[in-house]
């Protein structure tokens, strides 16, 4: 089971027709975002009784300066570990919604290790807490792997099942028995400065894990085109049976995308925490995890598609932010919006309806 | 005496407890039958907690509020429904998407309408009747149990019972569970089987609708996100009870319990509020995990 190299990915598929699809996604996708921005800035005039002022600051704001920018750029590190994380289980079939619990907690034990050896040199020590967290991470989503392989349950419910009663047990942690007594916020104690990941873009709070990120990105691009591995488990995806007569073992290509998809969301987490926040606050990754699963979308589960799509999803919310702050309108502005984006990139019809119109006038 | 003094009130509370689950369950039962995973009961309860509560303030009057509160969240489904039947999304996500703008939407609008996040409190709106008959009441344990709830407790058993009476002894029930079953036997009689999964869509927007103004209207308040994952829970009832209504209600009372007993254990037992609302999901997990196992066993042997 290594990683062997195999045939090119659509090998057989004729040049041209593989540019028209991806022209016609492509399209199709501007298409969405146009409709998603303008349903946005009618939200806006409808919501705003300043509207110019909220349009401005919400297209804008984003882009005002060196701060908002680099923390948009920021916010977008967690959705491409987490929006990997959803596109490795999507592509294969498997569905985990228990993004949440594995994000937090991949923060959580990242912060414990760190804590637990404050001494240790920065690279190693700081190895090891990132290990952690993807470790906790791919447990837990691996459970649900797990119990649908030898049982048959559910996994796409049980893996959100277990991520709720993770984030109330966190929470508990948290504001408990981890909780930092020299100030009163909900928060662990901070982690060691040698722990710290160097922010390179200030005064924002970008980070070198962007780095991680795009290296990430690449990795798991490359396992799914170009592996063994990944090419048996898009054959899982695309038909579960076929490849069991095509003599695929499938059952563990039901466990191994729920491990890689909870590691990387644990790696989120881990992240999150040695980047930006240095310390585990209470709910500080909340909407990691689910906004990941729109990030996969609009990526159509292609790995490096998630770059881009992962910056959309942290531009609408600096873009609500900014709005929010100059304006008259509630941050939750981005999640309707958000939503909108959401049914109109699964509305298949709105595809389909150029894909039928070419086919048409060829 | 000492027991009774202790598990009746727990069994009042766990009945209760278990409308919003049953109910949003019901209508979800109609979706699961024709075939789909119906994810979006979490954000329709949502919706309707939040305009049955803000009707019922507007036109002071409960029922004006329920009956608005309902027709919104019947709209919302509608809109749902026609997205992943007619747009061909995938209803998994566009159930996402659904539960994704529940959320969004009823906080834009709160802070709209009463400028502010938190919860809002409405001192206007009267309680939800409770139905108390002194003569009932006197049967020992029964009495006690099942008399002394809100009306919403009785009219979610009747919905469920009315909801059986559809799917097994109607035409409609019938071409509801064929279409479940095969799309294309339906559609080769002639008939429309996208058709009765919109309808089916929309009846669990009814029954979400009713589900949500339980939550809020017993409150008097709305609280953001106030439903916290009882659609999910309703889901997953709707598997443990093996998709058939005595099943359903079975299993919501046995969430309806476990919640039930966590308010109790937290006053009781000095345990932190945390643990004891994980409580739900832990039971629901460690439940849908034994079911899948006895099931797996049973097709074995």
């Amino acid at each position: 089971m290594g990683f062997v190299m195999i045939s090119r990915r659509g090998g057989s598929m004729p040049i041209r027709r593989k540019l028209s699809t991806t022209m016609v996604t492509t399209f199709g996708l501007t298409i969405t975002l146009g409709i998603a921005f303008i349903l946005a800035i009618f939200l806006m005039l409808v919501l705003s009784k300043e509207p110019a002022q909220t349009i401005f600051h919400f297209f804008v704001g984003p882009f005002a300066n060196k701060f908002y920018f680099g923390n948009m750029l920021n916010a977008a590190i967690p959705l491409v570990f987490t929006g990997l994380g959803i596109s490795v289980a999507f592509k294969s079939s498997v569905f985990n919604l228990g993004g949440e619990g594995q994000v937090y907690s991949g923060a959580l034990v990242t912060t414990a290790v760190c804590l637990a050896i404050p001494n240790l040199n920065g690279l190693l020590g700081g190895t090891m807490a990132l290990a952690a967290g993807l470790g906790i991470g791919a447990l837990l989503a691996g459970l649900s792997g797990f119990f649908r392989m030898k049982w048959g349950t559910d996994e796409l419910i049980s893996s959100f099942l277990i991520s709720g009663a993770i984030v109330l047990i966190i929470n508990y942690l948290i504001t408990g028995p981890l909780d930092d007594p020299t100030n009163s916020l909900l928060t662990t104690p901070k982690i060691g400065e040698q722990y710290r990941l160097f922010q390179f873009f200030k005064p924002s709070k970008l980070d070198i894990s962007a780095f991680f990120a795009i290296i990430a990105a690449v990795l798991m691009f490359f396992l799914m085109y170009y592996t063994h591995w990944g090419y048996e488990m898009r054959m899982c995806g695309l038909n579960r049976e076929f490849s069991r007569y095509g003599g695929i073992n499938v059952s563990f290509y039901m466990v191994l995308p729920m491990i890689l998809s909870g590691a990387l969301h644990g790696l989120a987490g881990g992240f999150a925490v040695m980047g930006t926040h240095h310390a585990a606050l209470k709910e500080f990754t909340f909407g990691m995890g689910w906004n990941g699963i729109a990030v996969a979308l609009i990526a159509r589960n292609n790995p490096l598609g998630v770059l881009p799509a992962a910056i959309l999803f942290a531009y609408l919310d600096a873009g609500a932010k900014a709005a929010m702050l100059h304006s008259d309108v509630t941050f939750e502005i981005a999640a309707v919006i958000q939503s909108i984006i959401f049914y109109l990139v699964t509305a298949q019809a709105i595809y389909s309806l150029f894909r039928y119109r070419k086919r048409e006038a060829a | 005496m000492n027991d009774n003094t202790f598990a009746i009130p727990l069994v009042h509370n766990a009945v209760g407890i278990m409308t919003p689950f049953l109910l949003a369950a019901t209508g979800g039962l109609f979706t699961e039958l024709t075939g789909m995973l119906n994810i979006a009961l979490e954000g329709l309860m949502l919706i309707g907690a939040f305009f049955s509560v803000v009707f019922a303030a507007a036109t002071g009057s409960l029922l004006m509020g329920i009956l608005l509160g309902i027709l919104a969240t019947m709209a919302v489904a509608l809109m749902f429904g026609v997205i992943s039947l007619y747009l061909k999304a995938n209803i998994f996500i566009s159930g996402l998407a659904t539960n994704l703008l529940a959320s969004g939407l009823t906080v834009v609008l709160a802070f709209q309408l009463f400028g502010n996040k938190g919860v809002i409190r409405f001192e206007n709106i009267q309680k939800l009747p409770v139905l108390s008959i002194p003569a009932l009441q006197k049967i020992p344990v029964l009495g006690d149990l099942l008399i002394g709830h809100n009306i919403l407790v009785y009219v979610s058993w009747a919905v469920l019972f009315i909801a059986a009476v559809v799917i097994y002894r109607t035409p409609f029930g019938l071409r509801l569970r064929g279409t479940g079953m095969g799309k294309d036997t339906i559609a080769s009689l002639g008939l429309n089987p996208t058709g009765y999964q919109l309808k089916a869509i929309i009846i669990s927007g009814f029954t979400c609708g009713l589900a949500g103004a339980g939550l809020t209207l017993n409150l008097s308040a709305f609280v953001p996100n106030i439903t916290s994952g009882r659609g999910w829970i309703a889901l997953v009832a709707i598997y443990l009870g093996n998709k058939n209504p005595l099943g359903i209600l079975i299993a919501c009372f046995v969430f309806g319990f476990a919640e039930s007993f966590s308010n109790y254990a937290q006053g009781a037992m000095n345990m932190p509020a945390e643990i004891i609302l994980a409580f739900p999901y832990i039971i629901t997990v460690a439940a849908m995990i034994g079911y899948s196992i006895w099931r797996h066993y049973r097709a074995q042997a």
